[in-house]
């Protein structure tokens, strides 16, 4: 029986020879050496394979993880700018929406808001934004006028309404490119 | 081309960009529709309605109160529907200022928090309601409610009981709709009667409760707080620039005790 293989031949059926080892030592041609070289390739290979599968996971979560943290970031910068609302006796709600906006593409929010109420909407965004909008629309999807604050990465809109219901609040990037954001509001 | 008409065509098409790049002023209704809806930003706190009703005067909060809520329910919707309107009787306790009843109320949510099995997190909150009920921190207070709010719902989510989130925020907004069409049949203000209105509220909550599973959806206190809010819906319907009347007050009023007395009841279906 003579094995077909030699140091410069593709690898086809290898994992035969490979499991074989001690028998083909004593095939005509063969050397020992070369299938543990052989051998060595195909693991190497493989290891090869297995580790660059391994970065790119690392790789990917720790992007995954830049992404959360860009969103704390955010998060952080809405805070910052809702807090000056609490010196005016405005509640801060608990709840907020994280994500991601591009330019031309704001995220949308519905809100449940009460006529009598003052309420402020906030968002903070992280680099590479550099402007942020905030507009107001009513259940109808007119624009209602708002007190509007803007400094870079971070925008207000200050809004009483006459009527209860549901508003949306849009979340714009007016200068600056993709980047994650955060909103939240307060009252009073 | 001559420069001035150049710096026309420049003009024009400066102004045609920035028509293209500015929002819309009235959205498409399919936008509206796609539009970011979650339980922690589109349903409103407790707080938040009490806030609104307060405007027009302070209405008599210690009148609200109602009598201790069972700690030994033994269906974990029922208890998760309990657990919201005790948050909402938490915020009633805040806008009275009444320490003890904070503390109280405060107590009875980590138990029932506990029957449900939630984190170590929320029991922990329980000691802070306590610590600023006891400096009179009624700002800190009502953040402090929302918070363990949204603590009960997040370990939820991490036990796999999401479908349960819901029932909690339905509880926390039937009391407190309970609360305030009560307030304002006893003091009729056509202020006051404006925060009543909410369709939208109700249909989202409607919606994400006919998003549950079929094993919750179908045990039968669901199904009829479920069923029961298709009527409330249509009760808080009423057009954007008037108030409800009295009468309309007291049918909201009428309908949310209902679900309360099924929720509460000790042999609830």
């Amino acid at each position: 029986m003579k094995l077909p293989l030699s140091p410069n031949q593709p690898l086809a059926g290898t994992s035969f020879t490979e499991r074989n080892w001690p028998i083909t030592v004593k095939l005509e041609g063969i050397h020992r050496g070369q299938l543990l070289s052989r051998s060595a390739a195909i693991w190497t290979r493989n290891g090869l394979f297995l580790l660059l599968l391994i970065l790119a996971c690392i790789c990917i979560s720790i992007l995954h993880a830049a992404e959360t943290d860009q969103e704390v970031e955010a998060r952080k910068t809405a805070l910052d700018l809702a807090g000056a609302f609490s010196n005016d006796g405005f509640k801060m709600r608990d709840g907020h929406w994280c994500g991601t906006i591009k330019p031309r593409e704001p995220a949308l929010i519905a809100v449940n808001l009460y006529a009598g109420n003052q309420y402020w909407f906030t968002a903070g965004a992280t680099a590479p934004a550099k402007r942020l909008a905030l507009n107001v629309y009513d259940e109808t999807g007119k624009q209602v006028s708002t007190e509007a604050y803007n400094a870079g990465e971070k925008a207000a809109a200050g809004f009483s309404p006459t009527s209860s219901g549901q508003y949306y609040i849009s979340v714009g990037l007016t200068e600056g490119a993709e980047s994650s954001v955060c909103f939240v509001y307060s009252y009073k | 081309m001559k420069r001035p008409t150049r710096l026309l065509v420049a003009a024009l098409l400066l102004v045609c960009c920035a028509l293209l790049g500015a929002e819309p002023a009235r959205l498409p209704p399919d936008q509206m529709a796609k539009a970011i809806r979650s339980d922690s930003i589109s349903i409103p706190t407790p707080g938040e309605l009490f806030a609104a009703l307060e405007k027009p005067g302070k209405p008599n909060w210690t009148g609200q109160y109602r009598g201790p809520v069972s700690a030994t329910y033994g269906n974990r919707a029922q208890i998760a529907l309990n657990l919201g309107g005790l948050i909402a009787d938490g915020f009633i306790a805040v806008e009275a200022q009444d320490c003890q009843q904070v503390k109280n109320i405060g107590t009875d949510i980590i138990k029932l928090a506990k029957a449900l099995g939630v984190s170590q997190n929320v029991l922990s909150r329980g000691n802070s309601i306590n610590e600023f009920a006891e400096n009179s921190e009624w700002d800190a207070l009502q953040e402090e409610l929302e918070a363990t709010q949204n603590e009960v719902k997040s370990s939820m989510q991490t036990h796999r009981d999401q479908d349960l989130i819901i029932l909690v925020s339905v509880g926390g907004w039937i009391r407190g709709t309970q609360v305030v069409s009560a307030s304002v049949m006893q003091n009729y203000d056509e202020r006051s009667a404006k925060v009543l209105r909410q369709p939208a509220l109700v249909a989202y909550i409607h919606s994400k409760m006919n998003d549950i599973s079929p094993e919750l959806h179908d045990e039968p206190l669901v199904k009829e707080v479920s069923n029961q809010l298709a009527g409330v819906e249509k009760l808080v319907s009423f057009p954007p620039a008037t108030a409800p009347s009295a009468d309309d007050v007291r049918k909201v009023n009428q309908a949310v005790g209902r679900i309360m007395d099924e929720i509460q009841s000790k042999n609830a279906k």
